[in-house]
C-alpha cells in the first residue's frame, strides 16, 4: 500500500513556509512514528538525558501498549510543572510528534527546564494511534477495548471492508429512490444534499465503504473497539454513546491519568497536541446552562421551605445569609453546599475573567504567526469536544489549559472573498464581538434577506447581543430552525479544501476517483472520496516546518505561568515592642494565580506565607497565612499586629506548589 | 475480640453497655440484639460462610484506602443454576461510615435467608430462584474508626481520603478531640452572660435563644474540640470529606459542585473495586443500598435534570416501594431528588443508568421511633425546628426516651470541663450511639422489616416461562410457529430505561435447527388477526424485553423439517432452551 501522505510535495506554495529549514539537530521527523517508536524515542531521550529525564510507566492500554510519559526536571525540588498530552483522539499522528519535538527542545535548552518541571504524554491514545498504520486506512481513534457497539448478538463483528482493495476505507454511492445526495455542479467529485427548494431531487445514498459482515441490514455498525479517550474525562461527559465509554475514566488510559494529575498539585497549567485549538481561538462559549452566580433562582420546592421569592433572584452571599441560621450550630454552609442542595449544576461556558486571557493570548498568538511569517490561511480546528481533556484540565482542575491543532488545511482560495454571505453556521462560530463588529448595516440586511420577521431589528438584535440575552450561536440556531442555511451550497468547504490540497499538493492522491463497483448486498455501487486522514495529516515532508513555526509558542505562553514574590515589606513600630508588618505578595506574570475558573473550584493549591520568628505574640494575623489569589500583574498584601519583647529577624516565607515561592528577611527593633 | 476489650477499656457509656457480652465466638444463627464492629462483622461473614458452604461463597472485594478488605457475600443454590444465569439481587450497607446499621441489616437479610432454606418454603423458593451479592459495609474504614473513634452520632461518614477542607494547604490537621474521653465527640458550651442562648426551663438540658432584652447565659462553642493547627478555627478540617455515596460515575459532579464528589469518579480505591465487582454481575436487576436515617425509601434519579424513568419503570418501582412502605411502619416511598434533595454521582444512579437494576436507597430509622407519650397522644407538631435542626418538642420527648426507656445511654449529662482555650466549659448531649442508631432493644425489629422489604422486591424479580404455543403446518415444509415468553413477576427481564438508553443488550430469542430455516419472524402484536411486526434482517434473532405481569408473543414461519432449537438468552432474567419438533 502507497500513502500518498508520503510522497514528497513542494511546499513553496504554500503561504510563507518557504525559507523555513529544519533547525539543526532538532526535529527531522521523516515519518509519523507508532506508538512503540514514540516510547522508543522516549527511550532514547533518557539514556541521552539520563539526569534530567525519567520515563514511566502511567497505564497500559487495552491493546496492550504502554502509555508512557517523560518527565523533565523532576529531580530539581518543588516548582511549578506544566502537563503536556497528545493525541488522545489517537486519529491526529502529527500531535504525538509536536509532544516529542517539543521535549527535544526543551532537553536542548536547560534554561526551559531549570525553573519548571514537565509531564510529556506524547500519545495518550496508542491502540487508536496505531490505525494510522494499519490496512485498510480508516479514522477512527477508539481503543482496543471491546464494545458492542450494535448491542446485538455478536461483538465487533461489523467493521469496514475495503472494497476495491486500494488501501484505504472511503465512501460508496448508490443510485436509489430514496437517495438524498447529487454531485456538486462545480467539481462533482463533491457531494452535497439535495435542496428541494432549489429543485434538486436525490440521487445517491452514501455509505462507508463495507459490507453488511452480520446479515443485519447495517453497514459498519459495529467496528472493532472501543473507547475514544479524548471524551472519556467527566468535564460535560456524554453518557450512553458507545465511543464515551460507560463512565468517565473507564479506561485506565483517562483514569490513570486523572489520579495523576490530582496527585501533583504542581501542575500549573494543561497543554494539548490534537484537535482543538485554544491557541488560536478560547474554548468556546455559548452553552445553555451555566449558572450565573449572582442571579441564582431558587427553585420553587426550596423557595416554600425556605419562605422565599421563588421569582426573585438573589446572590450565592444573599443565599448563604438566608440559610446559614438554619443550619445545626457550628456548621458553616459553604457555597458548594448550596450549589448542590439548589442543584446549580457545573459551570459550562469559561469564566469571563478567564476569557480575557485566552482572548489575549490568542490575539499574540496570531501576531507572533504573522511574525514569522506564516498568514493564516488554514481552515478552522474542530471545536473542543465534551468529555475532553483540555476541557477538564480547565474547568475541573482549574489551571489554564491550552490546546494546538498543529495542521488543517488550507483555505481554498475564494473567489469573491468580499462578499463572503452571512450564514447561520459562520455566524454559530462568532464570538459575541466578532458578531457585533459586522456592524448595525450588515445585520440589519442579513435580517431582511432572510426574511426574519420585520420588527426583529439589527439595532435591537445588537443590544440584545451586548447585554447577553441573546448569543450568536443562539442567533445561528433561532434561524437554522426557520430553515435559513447557507445560500449557495457548493458542498462540505472542508471537502473544498481537501479537494484542492489534494489537486494542488498531492498529485490529486487525497481523494480516490468515484469509479464503479458491484456490490455484493448493493448491486451497482461507486466507490471515492478522501482518503483517511488527508484532512489532519500533512505530508511527511511538511512535518518539522509545522512544528517549528507553532510549537515553541508553548514556551511563549509557559513563561507567562503566575510567578508569586514578597514584593515589598513595611514594617511600623508601634512602641513597646508592637509592630505593624505589611506585606505585598506579587504575581509578576501575567496569567492569574488562580484562574478564574480556579477559583471558583477551589482545586488549585492555595500559596501559604509563613512569619518565622522566635517568641512571637500575634496580636493579629496568624504564623500561616494561606494565600488564595493574586490577579495577573496584581498584588495581594497581607497584614499583622506582632509584639516582639525583644529586637530580631523574622523571616517571611511564601512558598506555593505550582507558582514558585520568596523568601524575605525583616528586622525589627534594635 | 482484642477490638471489644479495648472498646471497654477506652471508651465509657453505652458503646462499652453493648459489648459487655462475655466476648465469644461469633456463631450462627447471628445474634441480632447488638452491633457488629468492623472486624465482627467480617467474622459473621465468614460464620455465615463456614455453616452455609454448599449455598454461600465469599469474596474479596477490593481493599479500601486503610488497606482493609472489603468482603461480599454471594447466596446461590448452585443446583438451580449458576449466578450469571440468574437474576442477581444486591444488598449493600454502611457506604457512609457512621450508618452502621446498615451492616447489620445485610447480615440479617443473609443470615435470615441461609437459616430459613429448606425451613420455610417461601424462602427456600426465593434462594432457588435468584443470586443474592451482600456487601454489609461498602465503606469499612468509616465502619473500623467509627467504632474505634470518638465520634458524634454523624463523623467518619466519608472516606479516608485527604481533603484540604480549610483551603490553608494542610489535610485532614484538625480532628474533633474527644477531650473528656468518653468515646463521644458531644458539644462545648460556656457560661457567659452576653451568650445568645439561656437555659430551658422545661429541661434544663437544653437551651433556647435568648429574645432582645433578656440576659443571656450560654455561648454554644460547637463540637468538642481544640484548635489543633492553630488557624483560630475548632475541628474544621477532619477526615476527608470524600462522600463515598458522590464518588460514583454517573452525573459526577466536581466538588464545586457537589461537595464531597472528590477529584475525579470512583478515585475510592474501595469503591472502585466494588463498581469492578458489580459490573463482572450484571445479572444484577435488584438493588438495595442501606444508610441512615429518617425512615425511606428512595428511588432515582438523583437529579432534576436527568428527567423521570419511562413509565413502566416508575410504576415498577411504585410497585415495590409501595409494599416496602408497608412493610416497614413509618417508612415513606420517595423520589430522591425532588422529595429531598439533588445528588450528584450517587451509587443509586450508577445502578439504576450503567447496571441497568432497579435501585432503592433505604434510609433506616426514624428517631419518631423514640417515643415518650400516652396512649392516644399524637406527636407534638413542628415549632421551631428547620429542616436541618430538630424541633425542640421532639428534643424533649426524645430525651424523656432516653432518660425512662434505655436509661441514659444515648444522652451524656452536661459536665464541667477545663478546656485549654476557652477556659471553664461544659461538655454534653447526644453520645456517637444516639440520633440515628436504634438502640440494640430496637435494633431487631429494624433488621427484620427492611430485610423483608428486600425480600419482597426479590420475590418480585422476573421469571420467565417460555412456550411454543403453536407449531401449524401451513405448507408443504412450512411451519408457522408462535413462541410466548411470559412473566409473572413484577420486574420485566430488563429496565424500560436500558432499552430506551442503550444500557446493555436486549434478551435475544433465537430460532435455529439443522433442517430448518427461518423464513420470516416478528413480534406478534395481534394473536387473533396474526398481526406481526417483521424483522428484516435475521429473523432468527429477535431482540425484545419481557414486561412485568405480562408477556410478548413471537411468530415465525419456518421451512423445513425435524428439530427445532428455540432459545432465549437474557442478561439478567436467565437462560431458556426448548426443542420442538416439526412434521
Amino acid at each position: 500500500m502507497q500513502k500518498p501522505l508520503g510522497i514528497v510535495c513542494l511546499l513553496a506554495s504554500m503561504a510563507g513556509m518557504a525559507g523555513w529549514l529544519p533547525l539543526k539537530g532538532q526535529s527531522g521527523f521523516r515519518e509519523y512514528l507508532k506508538p512503540a517508536e514514540i516510547n522508543a524515542r522516549l527511550e532514547g531521550l533518557q539514556a541521552k538525558y539520563p539526569s534530567q529525564v525519567s520515563v514511566k510507566k502511567m497505564a497500559v492500554s487495552p491493546g496492550g501498549i504502554p502509555v508512557n510519559m517523560l518527565e523533565i526536571g523532576s529531580g530539581g525540588g518543588e516548582r511549578p510543572a506544566v502537563l503536556v498530552v497528545a493525541n488522545a483522539e489517537g486519529t491526529y499522528p502529527i500531535a504525538s510528534l509536536g509532544a516529542l519535538y517539543l521535549a527535544g527542545r526543551i532537553l536542548a535548552e536547560p534554561d526551559k527546564y531549570s525553573e519548571l518541571k514537565w509531564y510529556i504524554i506524547p500519545c495518550l491514545n496508542p491502540d487508536g494511534a496505531m490505525r494510522y498504520f494499519s490496512d485498510p486506512l480508516y479514522m477512527d481513534g477508539r481503543n482496543a477495548r471491546e464494545v458492542n457497539d450494535d448491542l446485538d448478538d455478536q461483538m465487533d463483528e461489523d467493521g469496514y471492508n475495503d472494497l476495491n482493495g486500494d488501501g484505504y476505507i472511503t465512501r460508496m454511492r448508490v443510485r436509489h429512490p430514496e437517495g438524498e445526495w447529487i454531485p456538486v455542479d462545480s467539481d462533482p467529485r463533491m457531494m452535497k444534499r439535495a435542496d428541494p427548494a432549489k429543485g434538486e431531487k436525490g440521487i445517491y445514498k452514501v455509505y462507508t465503504e463495507g459490507v453488511d459482515d452480520d446479515g443485519d441490514g447495517k453497514y459498519n455498525e459495529d467496528l472493532p473497539g472501543g473507547v475514544d479517550p479524548s471524551i472519556n474525562f467527566p468535564h460535560l461527559f456524554k453518557p450512553f454513546t458507545s465511543a464515551g465509554g460507560k463512565w468517565p475514566g473507564e479506561i485506565d488510559e483517562t483514569f490513570r491519568l486523572m489520579k495523576f494529575v490530582y496527585e501533583h498539585p504542581e501542575i500549573a497549567m494543561g497543554f494539548y497536541f490534537g484537535s482543538s485549538d485554544f491557541c488560536y481561538a478560547p474554548p468556546r462559549a455559548g452553552r445553555r446552562g451555566s449558572v450565573d452566580m449572582n442571579r441564582i433562582k431558587i427553585p420553587p420546592r426550596q423557595a416554600r421551605r425556605f419562605n422565599v421569592d421563588p421569582d426573585k433572584t438573589y446572590t450565592m452571599e444573599e443565599i448563604k445569609q438566608l440559610l446559614q441560621p438554619m443550619m445545626p450550630q457550628g456548621m458553616e454552609i459553604s457555597e458548594s453546599m448550596i450549589a448542590g442542595f439548589l442543584g446549580l449544576g457545573a459551570v459550562v461556558n469559561p469564566l469571563e475573567e478567564d476569557m480575557k486571557f485566552y482572548k489575549h493570548l490568542s490575539e499574540e498568538y496570531k501576531e507572533y504567526l504573522k511574525e514569522k511569517g506564516y498568514e493564516d490561511e488554514r481552515l478552522d480546528a474542530p471545536q473542543d469536544r465534551d468529555g475532553s481533556f483540555e476541557l477538564w484540565m480547565y474547568y475541573h482542575v482549574g489551571v489554564p489549559s491550552f490546546s494546538m491543532n498543529l495542521f488543517t488545511l488550507p483555505k481554498p482560495e475564494e473567489k469573491n472573498k468580499d462578499g463572503e454571505a452571512l450564514s447561520p453556521e459562520r455566524i454559530e462560530k462568532m464570538s459575541k464581538e466578532e458578531f457585533l463588529g459586522l456592524g448595525e448595516e450588515k445585520i440589519e440586511k442579513w435580517l431582511r434577506e432572510t426574511g426574519s420577521p420585520s420588527q426583529f431589528k439589527g439595532s435591537q438584535v445588537m443590544a440584545m447581543v451586548e447585554s447577553g440575552q441573546l448569543t450568536p450561536e443562539r442567533i445561528a440556531a433561532m434561524m437554522k430552525q426557520q430553515g435559513v442555511t447557507e445560500k449557495k451550497n457548493d458542498g462540505d468547504p472542508a471537502m473544498k479544501a481537501l479537494i484542492a490540497f489534494s489537486d494542488r499538493e498531492l498529485d490529486g492522491k487525497g481523494f480516490v476517483e468515484w469509479m464503479p463497483f458491484q456490490h455484493p448486498d448493493l448491486g451497482e455501487v461507486e466507490i471515492g472520496g478522501a482518503v483517511p486522514f488527508t484532512e489532519n495529516t500533512p505530508p511527511a515532508s511538511m512535518i518539522d516546518s509545522l512544528l517549528e513555526f507553532q510549537v515553541p509558542w508553548v514556551f511563549e505562553l509557559t513563561e507567562k505561568l503566575p510567578r508569586l514574590s514578597i514584593r515589598e515589606v513595611k514594617t511600623t513600630d508601634l512602641g513597646n515592642g508592637v509592630y505593624r508588618l505589611e506585606v505585598w505578595i506579587e504575581n509578576g506574570k501575567y496569567l492569574p494565580f488562580p484562574t478564574a475558573m480556579g477559583e471558583r473550584n477551589q482545586q488549585p493549591a492555595p500559596a501559604i506565607l509563613l512569619l518565622e520568628g522566635v517568641n512571637l505574640e500575634f496580636l493579629q494575623g496568624l504564623p500561616r497565612t494561606p494565600v488564595q489569589k493574586v490577579g495577573g500583574m496584581k498584588v495581594h498584601k497581607e497584614e499583622w499586629l506582632i509584639r516582639s519583647a525583644s529586637s530580631q529577624t523574622l523571616t517571611l516565607r511564601l512558598t506555593s506548589k505550582n507558582a514558585w515561592g520568596d523568601v524575605k528577611t525583616i528586622k525589627i527593633g534594635g | 475480640m482484642k477490638t471489644i476489650f479495648r472498646h471497654i477499656l477506652i471508651t465509657g457509656g453505652f458503646l462499652s453497655l453493648m459489648n459487655l457480652m462475655p466476648a465469644q465466638e461469633i456463631t450462627v444463627p447471628l445474634r441480632f440484639d447488638r452491633y457488629y464492629d468492623y472486624e465482627e462483622l467480617i467474622e459473621a461473614m465468614k460464620a455465615l460462610n463456614r455453616a452455609y458452604p454448599r449455598l454461600t461463597h465469599l469474596d474479596l472485594v477490593g481493599k479500601s484506602e486503610e488497606n482493609r478488605e472489603i468482603w461480599a457475600l454471594t447466596i446461590n443454590n448452585p443446583q438451580t443454576g449458576n449466578e450469571l444465569d440468574k437474576p442477581g439481587v444486591y444488598v449493600d450497607g454502611n457506604i457512609h461510615g457512621n450508618e452502621v446499621q446498615a451492616g447489620e441489616v445485610c447480615l440479617y437479610f443473609a443470615d435470615y435467608l441461609l437459616k430459613n432454606y429448606g425451613k420455610n418454603p417461601r424462602i427456600t423458593a426465593l434462594v432457588d430462584k435468584n443470586a443474592y451479592y451482600v456487601v454489609p459495609s461498602v465503606n469499612v474504614d468509616g465502619r473500623y474508626h467509627f467504632f474505634n473513634d470518638p465520634n458524634t452520632p454523624s463523623t467518619n461518614r466519608g472516606l479516608r481520603r485527604p481533603h484540604d477542607d480549610d483551603r490553608d494547604g494542610l489535610f485532614d490537621e484538625d480532628f474533633p478531640d474527644d477531650l473528656d474521653g468518653d468515646g463521644n465527640i458531644c458539644n462545648m458550651r460556656k457560661r457567659d452572660p452576653f451568650g445568645q442562648y439561656r437555659t430551658d426551663p422545661l429541661d434544663s438540658r437544653l437551651m433556647i435563644p435568648v429574645k432582645p432584652g433578656e440576659p443571656g447565659e450560654w455561648t454554644l462553642l460547637g463540637q468538642e474540640g481544640i484548635d489543633n493547627d492553630g488557624d483560630g478555627q475548632v475541628n474544621e478540617d477532619s477526615e476527608g470529606y470524600v462522600d463515598p455515596n458522590r464518588n460514583w460515575p454517573y452525573n459526577w459532579e466536581p466538588p464545586y459542585v457537589q461537595r464531597g464528589s472528590d477529584n475525579y469518579p470512583l478515585s475510592g480505591v474501595g469503591l472502585k473495586a466494588l463498581a469492578n465487582y458489580i459490573i463482572d454481575r450484571p445479572n444484577i436487576i435488584m438493588a438495595f443500598a442501606f444508610h441512615n436515617n429518617g425512615g425511606m425509601f428512595l428511588r432515582g434519579p438523583g437529579t432534576e435534570d436527568q428527567g423521570d424513568f419511562p413509565r413502566n419503570d416508575v410504576e415498577v418501582f411504585d410497585y415495590l416501594g409501595k409494599n416496602a412502605e408497608k412493610i416497614v411502619p413509618g417508612y415513606r416511598y420517595l423520589l430522591s431528588w425532588r422529595d429531598l434533595y439533588s445528588t450528584y454521582g450517587d451509587f443509586g444512579d450508577f445502578m439504576d443508568n450503567i447496571v441497568g437494576a432497579y435501585t432503592f436507597v433505604g434510609e433506616l430509622y426514624r428517631t419518631d421511633d423514640e417515643t415518650f407519650r400516652s396512649p392516644g397522644e399524637s406527636q407534638k407538631q413542628e415549632d421551631e425546628g428547620s429542616m436541618f435542626t430538630e424541633n425542640t418538642s421532639r428534643t424533649k420527648e426524645r430525651l424523656e426516651f432516653n432518660d425512662h426507656v434505655v436509661h441514659g445511654d444515648l444522652y451524656k449529662e452536661w459536665t464541667p470541663y477545663n478546656h485549654p482555650t476557652y477556659g471553664e466549659i461544659e461538655i454534653g448531649g447526644w453520645v456517637k450511639m444516639s440520633s440515628r442508631l436504634p438502640h440494640p432493644f430496637m435494633l431487631p425489629d429494624l433488621v427484620h422489616r427492611n430485610a423483608a422489604a428486600v425480600i419482597f422486591s426479590s420475590e418480585q424479580t422476573p421469571e420467565i416461562k417460555l412456550e411454543v404455543t403453536e407449531t401449524e403446518k401451513i405448507d408443504r415444509n412450512l411451519y408457522r410457529v408462535t413462541v410466548r415468553l411470559s412473566n409473572r413477576k413484577a420486574i420485566p427481564s430488563l429496565t424500560y430505561h436500558a432499552v430506551q438508553k442503550k444500557i446493555h443488550e436486549q434478551d435475544i430469542l433465537k430460532v435455529h435447527g439443522k433442517q430448518i430455516r427461518v423464513v420470516s419472524g416478528g413480534r406478534l402484536t395481534d394473536l387473533y388477526r396474526n398481526r406481526v411486526v417483521y424483522k428484516e434482517h435475521k429473523p432468527e434473532i429477535q431482540y425484545l424485553q419481557v414486561p412485568g405481569f405480562g408477556k410478548i408473543e413471537f411468530q415465525f414461519l419456518v421451512s423445513g423439517k425435524g428439530e427445532m432449537q428455540v432459545e432465549y438468552t437474557s442478561l439478567k432474567a436467565g437462560k431458556i432452551r426448548k426443542t420442538v419438533s416439526l412434521k
